[in-house]
């Protein structure tokens, strides 16, 4: 049954349910003046009217989107005027208390909920009448009892606590919200799973099957909903960790998630796995069999790191236990977090890049340099701090009844921002180039490497490769230069540590890039570690794409280094391997071990992933003989052929450690 | 004491038990047709041009000044995507392994060991020796082709916890036809190796219609009654380095 639902919605099948609507919802609200939170109301109630309920055949878990794109809440005029003077904030990358929802119901939220909240809720439930009718329709009983009870109801079962889900998050993007992320869904949803089991309700083969349907879901709307490319819409799940008592969470629904994503290889939910030191070995190696799937999944995150860390910046230790990760990696509290964890990010090599050609004939000392670069640091932070003016956040009523704190006007029990950290190998490399070159060999004249560098290395061949391959590198355990990248990270988290945000909150510098290792490499030339101009940096929190590096351990001996409770918003470090590594349970289990050591090293997150270059290279090719191709891009996983070629070919230039 | 290797892996998967790095030694004196380390069969360094970077800009064909490019009539240090790498490097025992615990730093109780492979590792058995005796107390393996003298043999297979040796064909003829070599020594060395109380285990790749025959395996299968054996499925990119070394892979 789930083969043919997979089978379906892989062949995009469910797209003829789909309409453009031809609706200009703006024009009315700016005529008659409405407020923010009034039009977003209206927006949603109209939506909710519109969307037309389909179930398909093969499915058990239901809820379609048929509307393609959600009209907006402002004319562009008005969203001009109120961009001139504001960051516009459409609520995303947060993790909403679905769990209450699932427990209680609707109608026993509705009672607190604000008048917006109780349309919202009103509209929600209206839409789920229709979808009843609609099963009775089609004879599907099944459907009809469930929706008897979700979502006005609590869940009384599994079967139940997934549909309650799949409304919820169904609901979450027919408002608007992005990047709405899945939270710890292992540990909420569990009970419902036990008590089936218990009562004979359900067997595990059903479980299991019915889990997958549920997964399967994640994978109807996602093109509607995505951000950058497909594939970055922010469904992430979280498994595993600990509660507030110091627990494992992690628990034979765990198990059964990271078993239904290997079945249905499928690009979402993606699945993200909480460890610690005190996780069991074999935990590692059950994880490397989803790993084998080639999805990139799990990312795994470190308990012993993150929470520490949190707290370090304020977050209370009950929230930083219960954390989770946003659309793709960062770090945040479900229900409390209103943390805009993305809202800039900050150039390494533009540090170096300025410090190169305004000061390096200044200083007479490495040391000299570097603070010049740290003072670049600065400067670059100051600017995106002082670039983010007052916040609009548009109001999502809905979001606000499923969040534990009210978001309206962005305020949130923790509203910090977060700012990526981009080419931290580039301008590490570049760095160690000039102290060895520069100032101790003193092999290089400052002009030399000046003018090598604006001209792209055009006349100096052998400069080039010196810089490019001979030089030491970030990823081989090479204190030279992995010393460089812990103060280069220490002085990013310095910058912006006093710094308050126009809400009353702080900035979290992090190791993460998004999109930023494309933008924000073309905004700079050529750069003094060989990397020439108009070439990517790497993606998150890897060594530079170019880099000979002698293999996985000493690139996770480099990458554990730095001290990441200065830098805590997040961002993995990519470790690639060949897909014969996981050939047989021998090379899963060392990679498992692998992992376990990143982790015992202090590793804050990982991201790892089975590949085969030679299939890469003939997708590129001939793509349609790998459709269904996975490959994983920052923080979330595509269809490889669907991609814009410059991220087709960052991810062939990847690392890879084959055997 | 010096010798010469062409690679070091870190994260090997078939080289033993645990996460293990992998010393490649170069030179053998066995020349298999199915080879698909062909840099670890001469001893001397080679140089390596991978073409499928090459983007034909001419730069190596300039005439150089540096001493190290001389004897490959190419200049090696200007290639932009660095397609020209020398394999064979001479590295001193005692610093070699400096750098190789390094590794095992690292991983701490993940860490397996060291395994010597190459080409033949037995080649350079002083060096190899000295090697192992700066890796103590690390867990050691080799694998060899068990062409050595028997001395030389003996002494090695006694300094290693355990030892991965080919048997890759039982008949005299076919062996010399296909390795270049008898099996005669291997044979009386696996002999020492039965005897000698250390793990072992024999290993035998399955080259197709060469050594996975019913004939070839049943024999060898009488020779080493119980011991614990791997056959190794043909790997499909053992060619991929030959015409890097301006070589003709003889399987092709």
């Amino acid at each position: 049954m789930v083969n043919k639902l997979r089978q379906y919605i892989l062949e995009k099948k469910h797209y003829q349910f789909r309409r453009e609507i031809n609706i200009n919802l703006a024009e009315e609200f700016k005529k008659q003046n409405l407020s923010p939170v009034e039009r977003m109301t209206q927006r949603f109630e109209k939506l909710c009217k519109m969307e037309t309920p389909v179930i398909l055949e093969d499915e058990k878990i239901c809820y379609l989107r048929t509307i393609t794109t959600i009209p907006d809440c402002y004319t562009p005029d008005e969203w001009e005027s109120l961009e001139a003077e504001h960051y516009m904030y459409k609520i995303n990358n947060i993790s909403p208390n679905y769990y209450k929802a699932v427990d209680k119901g609707l109608l026993a939220l509705r009672e607190d909920a604000d008048e917006y909240g109780k349309r919202a809720i009103d509209a929600i439930i209206e839409l789920s009448d229709r979808y009843r009718e609609e099963a009775k329709k089609q004879g599907r009983n099944d459907i009809v009892k469930v929706l008897e009870r979700v979502p006005r109801y609590g869940a009384t079962s599994f079967r139940e606590a997934l549909q309650m889900f799949r409304i919820l998050h169904f609901s979450l993007w027919l408002e608007g919200n992005m990047l709405v992320t899945i939270g710890r869904f292992d540990k909420h949803i569990y009970p419902y799973l036990e008590a089936d089991l218990k009562n004979g309700v359900l067997t595990k083969e059903d479980a299991l099957e019915l889990l997958e349907d549920f997964f399967v879901s994640f994978n109807k709307d996602s093109d509607i909903c995505s951000s950058a490319q497909t594939g970055d819409n922010g469904q992430s799940m979280m498994l595993g960790g600990i509660d507030e008592n110091g627990n494992d969470v992690y628990n034979l629904l765990s198990e059964m998630c990271l078993k239904a994503s290997y079945n249905n290889k499928m690009i979402d939910p993606k699945i993200n796995l909480r460890v610690s030191k005190n996780t069991p070995a074999n935990r590692f190696v059950e994880a490397t069999k989803l790993t084998k799937a080639g999805l990139g999944f799990p990312q795994y995150s470190n308990d012993d790191v993150v929470i520490p860390a949190l707290e370090k910046l304020g977050y209370e230790h009950k929230d930083a236990v219960d954390y989770t990760v946003a659309a793709c990696w960062e770090f945040i509290i479900p229900g409390y977090g209103n943390d805009i964890v993305n809202i800039d990010a900050m150039s390494y090599p533009e540090a170096v890049d300025t410090a190169l050609h305004n000061d390096l004939k200044n200083c007479e000392t490495f040391d000299d340099f570097f603070k010049s670069v740290q003072g670049e640091i600065g400067k670059i932070t100051d600017r995106i701090h002082s670039n983010i003016k007052e916040v609009f956040c548009l109001p999502s009523v809905f979001m606000n009844v499923l969040m534990d704190c009210e978001i309206y006007e962005a305020k949130g029990k923790y509203t910090n921002f977060g700012i990526h950290g981009v080419g931290i190998a580039t301008a590490a490399d570049s760095l160690a180039a000039i102290k060895k070159y520069v100032y101790e060999e003193k092999s290089l004249s400052k002009d030399e490497l000046i003018s090598a560098v604006d001209s792209n290395f055009e006349n100096t061949p052998e400069l080039l490769h010196r810089l490019r391959y001979d030089a030491p590198k970030l990823g081989n355990n090479d204190d030279y230069v992995d010393d460089i990248a812990v103060e280069l990270l220490d002085s990013f988290g310095n910058a912006l540590k006093d710094k308050k945000t126009v809400l009353g909150g702080i900035y979290r510098a992090g190791t993460g890039t998004a999109m930023n290792y494309l933008y924000q490499a073309y905004a700079i030339g050529a750069s003094p570690d060989g990397r020439r101009k108009g070439e990517p940096f790497g993606a998150n929190f890897s060594v530079s794409l170019f880099a000979k590096v002698n293999g996985p351990v000493s690139v996770i001996a480099s990458m554990t280094k730095p001290h990441f409770e200065n830098a805590i918003n997040g961002g993995p470090l990519t470790l690639e391997f060949h897909q014969s590594v996981f050939a047989e349970d021998d090379g899963i289990e060392k990679v498992g071990m692998l992992v376990k050591s990143f982790i015992d090293r202090g590793g804050h997150q990982l991201q790892l992933n089975s590949v085969n270059l030679e299939k890469l290279l003939d997708a590129q090719k001939n793509p349609e003989n790998h459709r269904q191709l996975v490959v994983r891009i920052w923080g979330w996983s595509a269809y490889f052929v669907e991609l814009d070629k410059e991220y087709q070919d960052h991810v062939i230039a990847r690392q890879m450690y084959s055997i | 004491m010096t010798g010469t290797i062409f690679d070091i892996k870190e994260m090997a998967v078939h080289d033993g038990p645990g996460i293990r790095t992998t010393v490649f030694l170069k030179g053998c004196p066995l020349s298999c047709k199915w080879c698909h380390n062909p840099e670890g069969l001469k001893q001397t360094p080679q140089l390596m041009y991978k073409k499928a970077r090459c983007i034909d800009c001419g730069k190596c064909k300039e005439k150089c000044e540096h001493d190290e490019c001389q004897p490959y009539g190419r200049c090696i240090r200007v290639c932009p995507e660095n397609c020209l790498e020398v394999s064979g490097k001479k590295v001193y025992a005692k610093e070699l392994a400096v750098k190789l615990k390094k590794t095992a730093d690292v991983l701490g109780n993940s860490f397996g060991g060291f395994t010597f492979s190459g080409g033949e590792p037995l080649m350079q058995s002083v060096f190899l020796l000295e090697l192992a005796e700066h890796l103590r107390p690390y867990h050691l393996c080799v694998e060899t082709s068990g062409y050595a003298e028997e001395e030389t043999f003996q002494m090695v297979v006694s300094k290693m916890d355990l030892v991965i040796m080919d048997i890759k064909l039982a008949d005299a003829d076919l062996h010399k036809k296909y390795t270049g070599v008898s099996n005669e020594i291997i044979l009386k060395n696996f002999e020492i190796l039965r005897s000698s109380g250390k793990p072992y285990i024999i290993r035998t790749p399955l080259i197709p219609n060469v050594c996975d025959t019913e004939d070839n395996l049943s024999k060898i299968k009488q020779i080493i009654g119980k011991s614990k054996w791997e056959q190794l499925p043909y790997n499909q990119m053992a060619g991929a380095k030959y015409e890097m070394l301006n070589m003709v892979y003889p399987m092709r």
